[in-house]
């Protein structure tokens, strides 16, 4: 059986990457673009360790997959392009996004990580780590940072779409 | 029949895109947030279709799917998985349960409507209840034509009318404009190249927006081989070559199904008019009977009660005409319509030359005819 010693930084990277363009393409005609310069990992190759920096009004989802490898991975998008996201995928205004609530926004972008996770696990599940994904989760607020337990890896994967960005934060469980 | 399509999705927002993706369909979408409501759902609406997701709370799509398939009055319902769980292993894992088609997320509404449109005869909302288009609304018209020629011919032909007649010369160009456009009639020509047109019209028919599209052939009249192919595989009419345009017209018309009388029929102040056009065929005499009774009946109803027969566009009488024209006139007597001829003088001129119409009597012009009415009561023109 595979071990997740297997997968390389370059696979990990090139399946977030593809996920990510994926759904941001399929479900909001826009184009997510790996910002590579900041890319998260350490000259000689290793993961990059800091925690993920965030500024103003987040709103953060998560979805976790669970099986031959498990982990969770988090999308941290501003306030506005949440705003943004909601209102491309509901077909509503901004107005009407206001009015309808936070919750719809939260559902939104709960939806958008479900996908791209979805999309990111089922490629490794091809490859041979077959997992299963659990329910979303938000969460909303500023000032905040997500702090991984010390058995998990961390990557951090920074995307330009138009003029927001989004932070993709994966945490994998390491193998026994 | 209005379908019922079931979406089981704890995510709102897929559920609303679900109800986006069908909103120009005439089908009911119901929705449930999770397994246990998807199963009450199906057990009250018995919906002709469902939409499961797989990851949800209370209970997930897999255990909803084995207890639905396991149900005797349920089991018959198709289902179509919907859900971010892809992956070889468990979509076949899934597919042994028994569903009809497996959607991975991220997905377009199109590819929803199009796997759903494979299940369920999903067939577009018209605007209105009742009301049919008419010939003064603007139409889109595609003409799958390898020479430019023709194209030109038809776009000419047609120019008079409100409809967009875009012209394209291979079959990558036409479901090129489909995939952007709906349109409301193709026409397509069986000289393109390896029997594409048949493929080109098997695609239209596949997809959801155009399976009830009406698709006509163009051929050259002699090609009568191409001509039966054509019609045993559905086309809704066989246009030849060389194209009479007015017969193309009318049959454009019917095919959409549109409502031609206003060109025949129209009220002028107080005064109902019936014209026929300079080149009147059998087609149009078709049209026109059917229109006639209706149409004398609702003028009559609206309070009018002068009628002008007006063929000063007419070229040349026939049995069919003249049969058209004694048929208004009669309809006039009978629902106490007074009415009076405008004629050419090569109509008037015919006329002399057949026992029925000899008798007839024409004004010059509608202005005349409308004139006479105030001076006499008795009809001008009488029916043998």
């Amino acid at each position: 059986m595979p071990t997740i010693d297997q997968i390389s930084e370059s696979v990990f990277r090139e399946t977030i990457n593809r996920a990510v363009q994926d759904v941001f393409k399929t479900m909001l005609a826009r184009t997510a673009t790996l910002d590579t310069a900041s890319d998260a990992a350490n000259a000689d190759g290793t993961p990059w360790e800091h925690p993920v920096q965030i500024n103003g009004q987040q709103v953060v989802g998560t979805v976790g997959f669970i099986g031959d490898i498990s982990g969770l991975i988090y999308l941290y998008l501003d306030a506005e392009f949440a705003n943004e996201v909601a209102s491309h995928m509901l077909s509503m205004t901004l107005p009407e996004l206001v009015d309808a609530g936070d919750e719809v926004v939260n559902d939104a972008v709960g939806e958008l990580t479900n996908m791209t996770v979805g999309t990111f696990k089922n490629q490794l599940a091809d490859k041979g780590f077959p997992c299963r994904l659990t329910i979303p989760s938000i969460l909303r607020g500023s000032n905040f940072s997500i702090e991984p337990i010390s058995s998990a890896t961390r990557r951090i994967y920074r995307f330009t779409v138009g003029t927001h960005n989004l932070v993709v934060d994966l945490l994998m469980k390491t193998g026994d | 029949m209005r379908y019922k399509i079931l979406t089981v999705d704890d995510s709102k927002t897929v559920r609303i895109i679900v109800k986006k993706a069908f909103k120009s369909f005439d089908c009911e979408i119901i929705e449930a947030a999770n397994g246990v409501e998807g199963l009450a759902a199906a057990a009250k609406e018995t919906p002709d279709m469902i939409l499961l997701d797989i990851t949800m709370p209370v209970m997930d799509g897999v255990e909803m799917l084995t207890k639905l398939k396991s149900d005797p009055t349920l089991k018959a319902i198709p289902v179509i998985m919907l859900t971010a769980e892809g992956g070889r292993d468990n979509v076949l894992k899934i597919a042994k349960i028994g569903v009809r088609d497996y959607i991975v997320k991220p997905f377009k509404e199109e590819v929803l409507v199009e796997k759903c449109g494979r299940v369920i005869d999903l067939k577009p909302l018209t605007d209105g209840p009742t009301k049919a288009k008419s010939i003064f609304d603007p139409a889109t018209i595609l003409v799958v034509e390898d020479k430019p020629a023709i194209i030109q011919q038809i776009q000419e032909g047609l120019k008079h009318t409100p409809w967009k007649i875009n012209g394209v010369h291979t079959t990558g160009e036409a479901i090129d404009f489909c995939s952007k456009n709906t349109p409301d009639l193709v026409i397509i020509s069986l000289s393109l190249p390896e029997e594409a047109a048949f493929t080109l019209f098997r695609l239209i028919r596949q997809n959801v927006k155009t399976k009830y599209t009406p698709i006509f052939a163009l051929v050259v009249k002699t090609e009568l081989n191409a001509q039966q192919q054509a019609q045993q595989v559905g086309f809704s009419y066989i246009v030849t070559k060389p194209i009479e345009i007015t017969e193309l017209e009318s049959k454009v018309a019917k095919a959409m199904n549109l409502d031609t009388s206003q060109r025949y029929f129209n009220v002028d102040g107080d005064v109902f008019v019936m014209r026929l056009p300079e080149n009147t065929t059998q087609t149009v005499v078709g049209e026109v009977l059917n229109y006639l009774k209706p149409k004398i009946a609702e003028a009559v109803d609206s309070g009018i009660v002068k009628a002008v027969i007006d063929l000063h566009e007419l070229k040349g009488l026939n049995m069919a005409i003249i049969k058209l024209l004694i048929q208004a006139m009669m309809t006039c007597k009978e629902l106490a319509l007074q009415y009076t001829l405008v004629g050419n003088s090569q109509i008037v001129s015919e006329c002399k030359g057949f026992e029925d119409t000899r008798n007839w009597q024409f004004h010059d012009s509608i202005a005349d005819a409308k004139a006479s009415f105030t001076k006499a009561a008795p009809s001008p023109a009488s029916v043998a």
